[in-house]
Parts: C-alpha cells; structure tokens; sequence
C-alpha cells in the first residue's frame, strides 16, 4: 500500500510555500482543525449530502494519489469513496460499462476479464479508483495505442460543491451533445467535483500480450527506434524507455498469431541487444516498471510532460542534476506521447528540492511541466509543487471559481496557481 | 422602443467596424452589403436563416483577436465559421452579430513526420491535412462525409466524427492543443502552453477537451495541434446483404461481441440500396432488405485473420450475399455508393429531415422497429442509411413540401430523435445540438445538468457574446414555431458534401 496519511495530517500541510499568504499558514498552526471526519457515503445522494457541509472537503478513492500536486490544506471533512465501489451495469453486447466512482480499477478489471474485455488503461496504481484515475489524469504506457481515460469515459456523474448532480454524455460511444464535464474533471485533483458514476467504453481483450526488450540503448537511439516503430506499420501498444538502465521495451497486443508476428517485425527492424520476453519476464518487467512510477514514501516523483519525444538535452540535465544533488534519478519515459516519470532517491529534502528546480527549468525551457506527485517531507517549503502557470490558467480559475467559489474542494492542490 | 434597439445595434456594428478596421488595417476583409452578408445567413442547416449585421474575413490570424475584443468592447456577439458545412446551425449568425469568417486562414503551418503532429490554420480543409500529411504516409484519422470541403476549426468546434471513428474515436482524440482568441479578448493555448510543441499532457483541467465540441461557444481556434496516425497496411472491405433488417442489427452485434474492432460498419435499409444502386451503380442487390458495409484495417496478417471471421459472422447470420471488395478500385466503388446516399434521396423525394440520434448498438434493431412504426403512423417514408457499428443512426424523413407535408416531418424526425434518447441513447452522434436540437436537450439533461454545463461555458465567455442561442434551449428558439423545411446547401446542390 502505496497511500500516505490524509494530507490534512501531514507536516507538509503546514509548510506556506512562497505563493500562499503566510497568515494562512500561521492561523492552521495556532487553530487545528477540530477533529477532522470521514465520510462513507454508499449512494449519489449521501454523496451529496457528504459534500454539502462547511469547510474544506478532500475526496479519497483508496489513498494513492494524495500527495499530488500540493498539499491540501485544513481538510476538515474527508469524503471517502470506498462504499461506492460498485458495476451498476456491465453490458457486454454494448461493450460498455457503468461505475461507481469508487470502483478500483484492478476490481474492474476483473470483472471484465470475465467477460473477455477489459478497460484498455494501464497505470501505475492498478489499485487507485476509477473517479481518482480520471481526477489525476493519470495514463499508462498503452496510452500510445489506446488513449488515456479521457477517451474511454463516455458519460459521467458528477457532484459539485453546491450539492448539484449533474451528468454529462450517456451509455454511447457516439455522442456530441453538450458539453463534456468528465474531460474537465480529468486532471482536476478532487478540486471541481466529486465523480460518483462513470460510464466507460470498454474493449476486446487481446488474445495475446507479447514484450521486446532491446538493452544498452542510449537516448539518441531510444528517440530513433521509437520514430521507427511508431511509423512502421507494426502497431505497438506501448513504447517505454528506462534510464540509467537504457532499456527500450515495446509491447504489442493483439491476436495470437498477429502479436506474434508484429514482435517478429519488431525484432527484424530493431538493433542489438535484443530479447522477446516470455510471460512471467513480461510480466515482472511491467511490474517493475509501475513500482518505479509510484515509488515509495520518503521519494520525490516528478511527471514531466513534453511535445513528443526523448530529449537528450533533458536526459542528460537530469543526470548531471541528479550527480551534483547526490540523489539517485530513475527515470521512465514514454518516447512517442512525451511523458516522464522520474523517481529520486537518496540524500536529503534539500538535494531533493535541488534537483527539482534545476531540472524543471531545463524541461520548462523547451515547453514542458514538471508536477510533483510525491516528496520527501521538508521539500515543499524549498519548491513548489507546480511550475510556470500555464497561459490557460486564468480561465481555470474562473472555472474552479465558478464551480466552487467558496474553495472548498481541495484547496491548495494548485498552490501557487489557485 | 424596437426602433431604438435597431438604432444602438447598428450603432455598435458601425463602432466594431471603426475599430477593427484601424487595428488590423485594409487586409481584413469586410463584407457589409446585404447580398455579401446573404450568403452566410445560413450553414448546412438551411432551415434556420439569419442575416448576420458584419461578416469578417480574417487574412491573417493575429486580426482574430482584435475582431473578438471589438466585439467585446461594443457587445456585439459573434460567431466563427469555417465552410458553413454544419448540420446543426452552429454557425447560424445571431441577429445583428458578427460572422468571423476563417475560410482564408487555411495552412497547414507544419508537419513533424516523427512526432506525427500537425500544426494547422483553422480554415483548412480536413482533407489537406491528410493530403499534405500523406506524403510522409501519415493522415489526419476523422473522416466526416464533408471532409473535401469542411475545416479543421469548424470539427473541432463541433468534435466531428465520420464512418472511421468506431476504431480511431473522434476530433477530441486527435487534438493536442488548440490556440484560442477566448472571449475576453486574450489569447492561450488550451492543452499545452507552447502551440508549436504541443504536449498529450497538460497540468490542471482538460480545457481543451472542454473546448473541443463546445459548438463554438467558448472562443475562435487560431492554430490547431492535430495527432497523425500513420496509414494502415492493409485494408478489407465487404457488402453484406440480409433478407430483414434484424439479421443484420445481429450481425452488427455478433462482430462487436465477437471482440472485432471494425474501421467501419455502415448499414442501409432496402429503400437507401435502390436510391444508392439507381444513382451510382455501385453494385448493391436492390433486393436486399438491408446491407452492411464493413471496413477492417491494420496489420496485414491480423487484419486478414479478423477479417474472414467478420465473413463467417455474416454468413451465420442469413447474410445472402457476400461481396468482398476484391480491389482498391472495388472499395472505392462500395464506398462511392454509400456516400452517394445524400444525392440519390432527390430520387425519392422532393424533400427531406435528416436525424442524428444515437442509440446503444444492442438496441439498433428496436430503434429500427420504433423508427417504422412512427414512420407509418405518421404516413411519412423514412429511408436509413447510418453508422450502424456505433449505432449512430441517420434516419431520412421524406416529404413533400407541396403536399403540406412539412409540419408532419418535422415533428416525426423530432421524435425519432427523442426515441433514441428513450433507448438509452443521445440526440446527436455527430452534428452536434447547435439550434436544431437545442429544444430537445431537456429530454436529455436535468435542469441541473444543464446548470452545470452553462456554468462551464460561462467560465469560457461570462460576457455571452461567443456563439450565443446555441446547444442550450432557448424561449426565443423552442417557445416560437419551428422554422421551415430543409432547403438543401449549395454546396449539397453541386455535389461537393454529403449530408452525413
């Protein structure tokens, strides 16, 4: 179990990074929260009830994201979504499935595998819920063939601060009318809503998963083989780097026969040292894949985003960083989206801290964002959670004032933003 | 009173004129003649007419801004437009307002063969971008039937989607970022912060996944950052005939549970074959009760191996008829045929509604039963031809204006739409709600979804000048008599886009 403490406990709560105003931080120091509480509700409507109270609200699915973005702060009221954990309506003709908000996504999984389908999205957090997956944005490698979650919900309930229930989209893949509120609460961190019921589009499981590990691949050549795959007609499923280890692994799904074949193209136009994993290798090395994207307590997780690409430049400031601050950087990426995920180790808050400045202004500099999804206790009164605002941030804080203007939902999670 | 009103509207066109026309100087094109303004009174959707006060032609995009912040600053409301091809009156113009016509910002400003992006003006064609993309074999994935003439900014407006998205999903997927004149006057870059090195991943909220089907209410695209999808190997295309329509509702099933992800499955029913066979010569059997054309692409040998399984599936279920497109010319035929569909309906009528309901695919065949029974209630033929795969219907209602038929229709496609909705489905797959459906969306939605909705796009335009009347029911639209009868697009006339 990966989850620490309700931010609402943790020192870092209490840390007034520069973009806060300090009388906030003095009066939580002087005034705690009076025995803050959790709720469980088990229907929509208790949820409502739930949220509708004074005070600030932090939604939980079961724990695994609490550190991300900033700390939240003074959480008087924790509104847990472990008693909505359920499929309302699997139709398997349809491929497509109704949830509750709190369903963990290795519950669903399951249930689907049942069925012969299965929600096309690999993160991490295989035990993280549905609502909190769509609320972090989070994705996985197969996002390069399936999409993140936003493309997979096709209809959501969602309940707002002020107790409105609302829905958007429905039970059909094809749908256009009116707005989309699932794809704004993707990525909102519990601070716009609290996503009680989902609908998903669900897909065929692949008959067959096959895994090519090519070794010593360094980032120029990790950066060219993956515009090679990616342009030949192989369709992998995913494409993923490892660094220091210079491991490229590609991943295909399909029929047994076509996987089979695809691996065997994949092996005839890749170089060096190459190897088709069986199962269980397969198996153990996507396994330790997502144990290095969550990490453990005590680490610092950054999540890069960039156009496309492996940048060398960005590489090669991460390891010198890293070196400099004395701290251990084991990054994964995902050449062909832009997506890294850097764990650090090592060292204290302060080298921790370090290198999170300097690398994100290496990334920063050719357009990208570095969030923080966890740290080292201590490093958030040397950085910030957030980088360089977005241009769109502005119209963000309308939307969150708009939706919420009492701030009650998670507030601080954007700190310094909003 | 109205005469004052008329007065100050003028007054605040003659001031947005002034100023837009010394910021942005004689390149910006201004239409303000009457018959200059005529031809953008109306899009696709030719019942709705309404002439706009001031149509703009951008020659270059940083003239977008000024327009919208003149706008602004006069309160004058406004509407962007592309080719005009939509079908839900999107583009219609508000009364007095503004149309910012893109039409002359239509690059394709770059094309990163690696990252497989592509950096676009809104008024380009979606086919320019697989044309100029082609060349590396790469192509931009929505196929919508208008795609000769229809533009990138009015599908993302509209979150387009075309016979292909049952495998490669719809406009929303395949952007990355979308640079916006929002309608405070500012300009950002939803979905990244940089529009020339677009990121899949943006912190914060999905504002462009929120921007992407907002029917051009929440701001005017400027730059467009599309994904690329490279060519498939191979492709295989088939015509299924059935002797009834739910043998061919199963089939669509059977493959969907079979764990097949077609490119494409589209059906038509008995009267759609004979108008499409009579136009076009396609070679469909004008016998058969209902027809399905099923694409498979991808890999060679899985596309192969998938593909016989389709034929099999067919044949299980009483298919009489399986033709295998045994050629690229032969598919281009079939699907010739299939897009003829618009054009052959002159055949069978003067006059016809066309719906966009969408109802879950295992309920295609009551949806298709529902449909025949309003139809013969109503004493009003309705002809199908849809994309049956995603259980987007396209059913036709044909009438006879002269007839005093109009009235009729219009309230039988009205509740063929609401049929879908009571299936458990949505009034509208692809054309989007716009003015057409507007006063049916509280068949859809609760009070309280749509409080929730406007709330969002309040956040995107508090001033309300951006697209106003659309996609929420309005008095002004629903309270009144609906407007006319279908009068078909120029551009339908000459053949140049299909109607769905």
């Amino acid at each position: 179990m990966v989850g620490a403490p309700s931010s609402a406990s943790t020192p870092d709560g209490k840390s007034a990074p520069n973009g806060t105003s300090p009388a906030d931080g003095a009066a939580a120091a002087s005034e705690p929260p009076a025995s803050p509480r959790s709720i469980t509700p088990t229907t929509v409507k208790d949820l409502r009830d739930a949220v509708s109270t004074v005070g600030a609200v932090l939604i939980r699915g079961t724990g695994t994201a609490t550190t991300w973005g900033a700390p939240v702060r003074d959480a008087r009221t924790t509104v847990s979504l472990a008693g909505m954990d359920r499929v309302l309506d699997h139709r398997p003709a349809d491929m497509t499935v109704h949830v509750q908000g709190g369903i963990r996504l290795d519950v669903l999984q399951a249930e689907l595998a049942e069925h012969g389908q299965w929600l096309p999205y690999d993160p991490a957090r295989s035990e993280a819920t549905i609502g909190g997956l769509l609320a972090t944005g989070d994705a996985g490698p197969r996002r390069l063939a399936y999409g993140s979650l936003r493309e997979l919900v096709i209809g959501a309930t969602m309940v707002f601060p002020d107790g409105a229930i609302a829905k958007s989209g429905g039970h059909v893949i094809k749908n256009v009318a009116g707005y989309d509120l699932a794809k704004l609460c993707h990525g909102s961190l519990g601070t716009l809503g609290v996503v009680a019921e989902l609908v998903l589009r669900v897909h065929p499981l692949p008959a067959t998963s096959r895994t090519v590990m090519v070794r010593d691949v360094d980032t120029a050549s990790a950066q060219r083989l993956t515009w090679a795959l990616t342009k030949s007609a192989i369709e992998p499923s995913a494409v993923e780097w490892c660094e220091p280890e210079q491991v490229l692994a590609v991943r295909f799904d399909g029929t047994a026969d076509g996987a089979a074949a695809r691996a065997a193209a994949a092996r005839s136009m890749l170089t060096g040292s190459l190897a088709e994993l069986d199962a269980g290798e397969a198996h153990s090395f996507w396994e330790s894949h997502a144990a290095r994207v969550v990490a453990e307590p005590g680490d610092t997780v950054m999540r890069a985003a960039t156009r496309p690409g492996v940048d060398p430049g960005l590489v090669g400031a991460l390891s010198a960083w890293a070196d400099r601050a004395g701290v251990k950087a084991l990054l994964t990426c995902s050449p062909a989206t832009g997506a890294y995920t850097v764990r650090v180790t090592g060292a204290d808050a302060k080298a921790h801290a370090e290198l999170v400045k300097n690398w994100r202004a290496s990334v920063e500099a050719v357009g990208g964002f570095v969030m923080l999804r966890r740290r080292r206790p201590g490093v958030d009164a040397m950085v910030e959670s957030w980088g360089r605002a977005p241009g769109s941030v502005e119209v963000m804080r309308r939307v969150k004032g708009n939706f919420d203007p009492e701030n009650r939902f998670a507030p601080g999670r954007f700190a310094p933003w909003f | 009173m109205e005469l004052q009103a008329a007065t100050d509207r003028r007054r605040a066109l003659a001031a947005v004129l002034r100023d837009v026309s010394a910021e942005c100087g004689p390149s910006l094109r201004v239409l303000s003649g009457q018959a200059e303004r005529r031809a953008y009174e109306t899009d696709a959707l030719t019942a709705h007419r309404v002439l706009p006060g001031l149509v703009l032609l951008p020659a270059d995009r940083s003239q977008v801004a000024p327009i919208v912040r003149a706008c602004l600053r006069h309160g004058v409301p406004y509407v962007a437009r592309g080719a005009g091809t939509g079908l839900s009156g999107g583009a219609l113009p508000a009364e007095s307002g503004v149309v910012i016509a893109l039409a002359k910002l239509n690059r394709i400003l770059d094309v990163d063969p690696d990252r497989m992006v592509a950096i676009v003006e809104p008024g380009a064609t979606n086919l320019s971008i697989s044309a100029v993309a082609g060349e590396f074999g790469l192509y931009y994935a929505p196929d919508p039937s208008s795609q000769v003439v229809c533009t990138i900014g009015g599908n993302v407006a509209e979150n387009s989607g075309g016979a292909h998205c049952l495998k490669y999903g719809f406009t929303s997927h395949h952007v990355l970022a979308v640079e916006t004149v929002l309608p405070d006057g500012t300009v950002t870059v939803l979905g990244s912060d940089d529009i020339e090195a677009p990121c899949y991943d943006a912190p914060g909220y999905d504002l462009r996944g929120v921007f992407v089907g907002a029917e051009g209410t929440c701001g005017v695209a400027t730059r467009i950052a599309v994904r690329l999808l490279r060519r498939p190997e191979a492709v295989r295309t088939l015509v299924a005939d059935f002797p009834d329509v739910p043998s061919a509702c199963e089939t669509v099933s059977a493959v969907i549970a079979a764990g097949i992800v077609p490119a494409a499955i589209e059906m038509m029913d008995n009267l759609a074959i004979r108008a499409c066979e009579d136009a076009v010569h396609a070679g469909y059997d004008r016998a058969a009760a209902a027809s399905l054309i099923i694409e498979l692409d991808g890999h060679g040998e899985e596309c192969a191996e998938l593909f016989d399984q389709v034929s099999a599936l067919c044949s299980e279920h009483a298919c009489t008829r399986l033709r295998i497109a045994a050629d690229e010319a032969e598919r281009a035929a079939i699907w010739a045929g299939r897009k003829a569909a618009f054009a052959a309906m002159g055949r069978l009528s003067p006059e016809f509604l066309l719906q966009d309901g969408v109802v879950p695919r295992t309920r295609l065949a009551e949806a298709l039963a529902g449909i025949a029974d309003l139809s013969a209630a109503a004493g009003l033929r309705v002809a199908n031809v849809f994309h049956a795969g995603d259980g987007n219907l396209h059913p036709l209602v044909l009438y006879r204006e002269a007839d005093g038929e109009g009235p009729a229709a219009e309230k039988l496609a009205a509740d063929i739409a609401e049929l879908c909705v009571a299936l458990g489905g949505s009034l509208s797959g692809e054309h989007g709600i716009g003015v057409d459906k507007a006063c049916s969306m509280p068949k859809m939605f609760s009070p309280a979804d749509l409080t929730a909705m406007d709330r969002l796009r309040a956040a995107f335009d508090p001033s309300g000048l951006c697209n106003p009347g659309k996609v929420f029911p309005t008095p002004a639209l629903c309270g009144e008599a609906k407007a006319g009868a279908y009068q078909p697009h120029p551009l339908e006339e000459t053949g140049k886009i299909q109607r769905w």
